[in-house]
C-alpha cells in the first residue's frame, strides 16, 4: 500500500521558506492538519490544502529569522569606497588595468559594429526571405567553369511565367553614365539602372515623391535619385519635368524621386527607368547573351533544390540540349549576395562586396584581442593582491567570512569593468571616423545605444568583471588573516597559473602579428608585381557613342600634345573581368568551336602597353588584314589550349562570334595579368576590328609634370568635345582599387595586431612591475652583498624572456601552417620565410624586455637603504 | 502602551489560546476559532498571529506532545501571559466604555 505523507516538494518548500528555529513547530502542525485532513477528506484535497497552507506560509517568510550580524548595504557602500580609493592610491597600476580593458573593449566594439553593417546588407527589404538572385555557371570550352551573376534579357519573364512558384521577378540593366540635357545645360546620371516595373514591388527602395506601383509603368519615365534631383533642380520640384538624353535620342519624364539608396544595399543606382523602352521582339528572344541580373520573388515556401532542378529542362526548351554543355542555373538567396559572393564571377552590380570568411576572421581577432585584454585584468588583479593582503587581514579579523572577501574583490572587478566600458566607448567615439575613412563602411555608435544591445553590451562587461575577478578573489579570500596582517601574506611570487595566461596572451599577440605581416607582404606582393603589361602613367578616359565618331581626330590631336607618348583605345578595361565569346578555328581534320575572353583594340595597343610577343608579330598598321579584324593576337594560354604545345598556333584560321569567314592567328603574347592576381590568366585572344567602338581610350603621358599632361588632354577633350565634361582615371589606380577589399582588411588587421601586442605589453608592464616590487628587499640585500645594476636586471628578466620564448615556440608552427593554407588560394604568392618569424619573435622578445627592464632598472637603482629600511 | 495594538484576528487567537488553557497550539486554536465563532483561518495567519504576539509578550510557550500524526514532531502550545491578560482586560474594558454611554437600543 502507499504510504500517505504530505506532498515531498511541498515539504522541502516549506524548510525553505520557515525559519529554522520555527520550522519543526510548524511543520508539525502543517503536517498534522494534513492527516486531519486526510481522514475528513480526500488525500488529493488534503494534499491541495497542505500545498496552499505551504505557500500561505511565506508571510512568515521573516518570522525569527537569525539576526544579521551586518547591515549589506552600508558594507557595499564601504566596497565601492575602498574601490576607487585603490584607484586612486595606484594610479599607474589602475591606468593599465583599466586602459587595457578599455582599448580591448573598444576594438571588440567597433569590430561587432563593422560585422553588424556587413550583415545588415540588403536587410531592410520586407521580402528578403523569398527574393533570390538568378546566376549562372558557365562552362565554355577552353575556359574553367566559372558561377558568374549574369543572366540573359528573357529568362525572367520566361521563368515566371513556366513556374508557378516564381511569383514576380524583376531585371537589373546597368547604363553606362549617361549625359542629361536639361534645358541645354548637360549633367551626368553616374549609375542609372533599367529595371522592369516590378521592382519597386519587389525591392523596398524608398519613395519620396511618385506611386511606386506605377511610376514605371510608362516607358519614357525616370526616376531620380534624392541627391541627383537636388543637383540637377534645386529646390524646384522635378515632378513632371521633361530630360532630354541624347544617347538615347529621346525624352524622359520624371515621374518619380526615391530616397538615396542606402550604403548597405548591394544595388546601387541613381536613377531608374523602364525597360519597356528596350523591349523589342529581338530582344525578348535573345537567348545566348548574358549582360544584367535577373531577381526573382519566390512563394512562400518554395523548395529551392526542387525548383533548381527543372531548370535544366527550362533551358532545353528554350536554347536547345546543346545549352546544358554551357550553362546551369542557380539562385542565390538575398541574403547570401552580399557576403557570398567571392567566387562568382562577372558580378557588376554588387556594391561593396566583402567575405564572409573575412567578417568570421575579424570575430575572431575581435574575440582574442578581448580575451587577450581580459587576461590581462585578471593577471593584473592577482598581482595586486599582494598590495591588499594587509586590508584582507583586518576584514577576516574583524568577522568577515570567505565569501564575503571573495564578493568584494568580485564587485570591484564588476566595477573596474564598467568603467573600463566606459573608458572604451569614449575611445569608440574617438576612433571611428578613422575606421570609417579606412573601411569605408557607414557605421554609427548609435546601434549601441538601443535597449537591447546596450543591455547586452552591460552584460558582456559585468561577465568579463566577474569571470576575471573570480580568480584573484578566491586567492584573496584564502589569505591566511595572521601571516596576511604580518605583512607578507603575498602567495604572487611565482604563480604558474599566471605565467600560463601570459604565455597565452603573447602567444595570441605572436600569432596575430606573424600572421598580419605576412598576409601585407602577401597584398605588396600582388599589387606591385609586374602585371605583364606597364600600368605606369596611363590616364584612361571613357569614350560614348558621339566620341567614338571623332576617334581618329582625338588620337591625333593627343598625339601632337609635347608630353603625351601615346594613345590607344580598347573595348574593356584592364584590371577587370573580361568578356567572353565563343570562338571559332580550324585544326587540321575540322573547325571546332571553343570559347575565350577577347579585347577589340587599337592596334598600337601591343606598343603601348610594352606587351611582349613571344612568336609571331604584334598587330601593326602596316598589314591590311589587320585593320580588316581578319588578325588575331592569342596569349600563351590561350595558344596552349589550341595546339599541342602552343608552336602551331601561328597563323591558324580562327574568327569569333560565329563568323563563317575565318582569320588568322599572328602572334602570340606573353600571358599578362589583366585580372586580380588570385585568380589565374585565362585564354584570351585580341584584335582589331573596323566595327570596333570604344569603350575607353588609353594616354600615355611623360613622367614629370602630370598636371600640365592632364591639362592638354583636357584641352584637346574640350574642344571636341564641348558637350561632354572631361573625366579620368589612372589605371594603376584603378589597378590598386581591384585590391580594396584586400587593403581595408590588412589595414584593420594591422591595427588589431598593433593593440593586441600593445595590450599584452600593458599586462607584462603591469606583472613586471608587482613581481619586482614584491622582490624588492631581495634585491636590496643582493645590492648589499655587491650585485651589480646590470646583473640584477638580467635576473629579473630572464623569467619573463623564458615565458615570451615559449609563447613564441607556441605560437610559431600553429601561424604557418594556417598561413601556408591562407596563401594557397592565391596563384602568385610569397614563401613564408624564417624571417618574419625571426623578426616577430625576436620583436616581441624585445618589447617585453624593454617593458620589463623599465620595472628591473628601477629595483636595480633603488638604494638598499630605502628598500630595507621597511621592516 | 503606544504602539502596543491588539488586533481583531489577535485577539480572538489570544482568547482561543486563553480558553484551550493547556491544549493550546496552531491546530487546536484553528479548530477552536472554526467551531466558536465560525472563523476558517489559514494555518499560517495563526501562525503568524501566535509568534507575533510571543514576540509582544502577550503569549509565552513550551514545547511538548510529540504525536505520530505530527510526524513525530513536539507541539508548540502556547499559554497567555499576565500581560497577555491585561491586554485582554483592557480591550474589553474600551469596548464596555463605549457601550456604556451607547444609547439604548431596542435589540429585540
Amino acid at each position: 500500500m502507499k504510504e500517505v505523507t504530505p506532498p515531498k516538494l511541498g515539504q522541502k518548500l516549506l524548510k525553505w521558506i520557515i525559519s529554522e528555529e520555527l520550522y519543526d513547530d510548524i511543520d508539525g502542525d502543517l503536517t498534522e492538519v494534513f492527516y486531519n485532513d486526510v481522514s475528513d477528506l480526500s488525500l488529493a484535497a488534503a494534499k491541495r490544502h497542505y500545498l496552499w497552507s505551504v505557500l500561505s506560509s511565506t508571510r512568515n517568510i521573516h518570522l525569527r529569522r537569525k539576526l544579521k550580524f551586518y547591515n549589506p548595504l552600508v558594507m557595499y557602500k564601504n566596497y565601492f569606497k575602498i574601490t576607487f580609493r585603490n584607484i586612486l592610491k595606484y594610479k599607474g597600476y589602475s591606468f593599465i588595468n583599466i586602459f587595457g580593458l578599455a582599448l580591448g573593449m573598444a576594438s571588440c566594439l567597433l569590430i561587432l559594429l563593422f560585422v553588424h553593417n556587413e550583415r545588415s546588407f540588403d536587410g531592410f527589404h520586407e521580402k528578403k526571405s523569398n527574393i533570390y538572385r538568378l546566376d549562372e555557371v558557365q562552362t565554355f570550352g577552353a575556359v574553367s567553369a566559372q558561377k558568374v551573376a549574369l543572366s540573359m534579357y528573357p529568362m525572367g519573364p520566361n521563368l515566371m511565367a513556366d513556374y508557378p512558384q516564381i511569383i514576380d521577378f524583376t531585371r537589373y540593366w546597368t547604363l553606362n553614365r549617361t549625359l542629361l540635357n536639361i534645358d541645354n545645360v548637360s549633367h551626368y546620371l553616374e549609375n542609372p539602372v533599367r529595371v522592369d516595373t516590378s521592382f519597386l514591388r519587389i525591392f523596398d527602395f524608398k519613395l519620396i515623391q511618385g506611386d511606386r506601383d506605377k511610376a514605371l509603368n510608362e516607358s519614357l519615365n525616370i526616376l531620380l535619385s534624392e541627391s541627383n534631383a537636388e543637383r540637377i533642380y534645386g529646390s524646384e520640384n522635378p515632378m513632371g519635368k521633361i530630360i532630354d538624353i541624347p544617347d538615347f535620342g529621346a525624352q524622359f519624364t520624371v515621374a518619380g524621386v526615391f530616397e538615396d539608396v542606402p550604403d548597405n544595399s548591394h544595388l546601387q543606382f541613381d536613377a531608374l527607368v523602364s525597360t519597356l523602352a528596350w523591349d523589342d521582339e529581338q530582344r525578348k528572344n535573345a537567348w545566348g547573351s548574358n549582360y544584367l541580373n535577373t531577381y526573382l520573388e519566390l512563394a512562400n515556401n518554395v523548395d529551392i533544390d526542387a525548383l533548381e532542378s527543372k531548370f535544366n529542362d527550362f533551358l532545353v526548351k528554350f536554347m536547345g540540349e546543346e545549352s546544358l554543355d554551357y550553362y546551369e542555373l542557380f539562385l542565390q538567396p538575398l541574403n547570401e549576395v552580399h557576403l557570398g559572393s567571392m567566387d562568382i564571377t562577372h558580378d557588376y552590380n554588387n556594391h561593396k562586396k566583402f567575405s564572409k570568411a573575412s567578417v568570421d576572421i575579424f570575430l575572431i581577432l575581435a574575440f582574442f584581442v578581448l580575451l587577450i585584454a581580459s587576461i590581462n585584468f585578471m593577471n593584473l588583479s592577482t598581482a595586486r593582491a599582494a598590495t591588499r593582503s594587509r586590508e584582507v587581514g583586518v576584514r577576516k579579523s574583524v568577522g568577515a567570512f570567505k565569501g564575503q572577501i571573495t564578493g568584494q574583490f568580485v564587485i570591484e572587478s564588476i566595477m573596474l569593468a564598467l568603467l573600463a566600458l566606459v573608458v572604451a566607448i569614449g575611445m569608440c567615439y574617438g576612433a571611428i571616423n578613422t575606421l570609417i575613412n579606412i573601411i569605408d563602411r557607414d557605421l554609427s555608435m548609435n546601434l549601441f545605444f538601443e535597449p537591447f544591445n546596450l543591455m547586452l553590451v552591460l552584460v558582456t562587461a559585468v561577465l568579463i568583471g566577474s569571470l576575471s575577478g573570480i580568480y584573484p578573489a578566491f586567492v584573496m579570500s584564502r589569505f591566511n588573516p595572521v601571516t596576511a596582517l604580518k605583512g607578507n601574506g603575498s602567495t604572487g611570487g611565482r604563480s604558474t597559473f599566471r605565467s600560463v595566461l601570459v604565455v597565452f596572451q603573447f602567444a595570441i599577440a605572436i600569432a596575430i602579428i606573424i600572421g598580419t605581416t605576412i598576409a601585407t607582404r602577401q597584398l605588396n606582393f600582388m599589387q606591385n608585381l609586374d602585371l605583364g603589361f606597364d600600368k605606369e602613367l596611363v590616364v584612361s578616359i571613357d569614350m560614348y557613342g558621339d566620341t567614338n565618331e571623332k576617334y581618329d581626330v582625338l588620337r591625333s590631336e593627343l598625339n601632337n600634345q609635347p608630353s603625351i607618348i601615346g594613345v590607344t583605345g580598347t573595348s574593356q578595361k584592364l584590371g577587370n573581368n573580361l568578356h567572353q565569346t565563343s570562338t571559332t578555328y580550324e585544326l587540321d581534320t575540322a573547325r571546332v568551336n571553343g570559347s575565350s575572353s577577347f579585347v577589340i583594340v587599337d592596334s598600337n595597343f601591343f606598343d603601348f602597353y610594352k606587351m611582349e610577343i613571344v612568336e609571331g608579330r604584334a598587330l601593326s598598321k602596316d598589314f591590311a588584314a589587320d585593320g580588316q579584324g581578319r588578325s588575331f593576337i592569342v596569349n600563351e594560354s590561350l595558344a596552349k589550349e589550341l595546339g599541342a604545345d602552343g608552336s602551331d598556333v601561328l597563323g591558324m584560321p580562327f574568327h569569333f562570334g560565329g563568323t563563317d569567314t575565318l582569320g588568322a592567328i599572328v602572334g602570340i603574347v606573353k600571358d599578362f595579368n589583366y585580372n586580380k592576381l588570385n585568380l589565374k590568366v585565362e585564354p584570351l585572344f585580341m584584335s582589331n576590328q573596323p566595327w570596333a567602338s570604344w569603350s575607353e581610350i588609353n594616354v600615355k603621358i611623360k613622367p614629370g609634370n602630370i598636371q600640365a599632361s592632364l591639362e592638354e588632354i583636357e584641352a584637346v577633350w574640350t574642344s571636341l568635345f564641348p558637350q561632354r565634361p572631361f573625366e579620368y582615371e589612372f589605371l594603376d589606380d584603378h589597378i590598386d582599387a581591384m585590391y580594396q577589399s584586400e587593403q581595408q582588411l590588412t589595414q584593420v588587421i594591422s591595427i588589431l595586431s598593433g593593440l593586441s601586442i600593445i595590450i599584452a605589453s600593458l599586462g607584462l608592464f603591469g606583472l613586471a612591475s608587482f613581481t619586482v616590487r614584491q622582490r624588492l628587499k631581495e634585491m636590496g640585500i643582493r645590492k648589499v652583498l655587491g650585485a651589480s645594476v646590470s646583473q640584477i636586471v638580467m635576473l629579473l628578466s630572464k623569467r619573463f624572456t623564458v615565458l615570451v620564448l615559449i609563447a613564441f615556440i607556441v605560437a610559431a608552427p600553429l601561424t604557418y601552417y594556417l598561413m601556408n593554407d591562407w596563401l594557397e588560394g592565391y596563384t602568385y604568392k610569397i614563401t613564408v620565410g624564417v624571417t618574419v618569424f625571426l623578426i616577430v619573435g625576436v620583436g616581441s622578445w624585445l618589447i617585453a624586455l624593454l617593458t620589463v627592464s623599465i620595472q628591473s632598472l628601477r629595483a636595480a637603482k633603488s638604494n638598499p637603504v630605502d628598500t630595507l629600511r621597511i621592516e | 502602551m503606544k504602539g502596543i495594538h491588539l488586533g481583531e484576528f489577535e485577539e480572538l487567537v489570544l482568547l482561543a489560546v486563553a480558553t484551550l488553557e493547556d491544549n493550546a497550539y496552531a491546530v487546536s486554536i484553528q479548530s477552536e476559532l472554526h467551531e466558536r465563532v465560525d472563523r476558517k483561518a489559514n494555518i499560517s495567519a495563526i501562525h503568524t498571529a501566535l509568534y507575533r504576539m510571543e514576540d509582544k509578550g502577550f503569549l509565552e510557550s513550551t514545547r511538548g506532545g510529540a504525536e505520530a500524526k505530527r510526524g513525530g514532531k513536539n507541539k508548540r502550545l502556547f499559554r497567555v501571559t499576565t500581560y497577555g491578560y491585561n491586554m485582554l482586560k483592557e480591550s474589553k474594558a474600551t469596548r464596555e466604555s463605549f457601550w456604556n454611554v451607547l444609547p439604548q437600543i431596542s435589540t429585540n
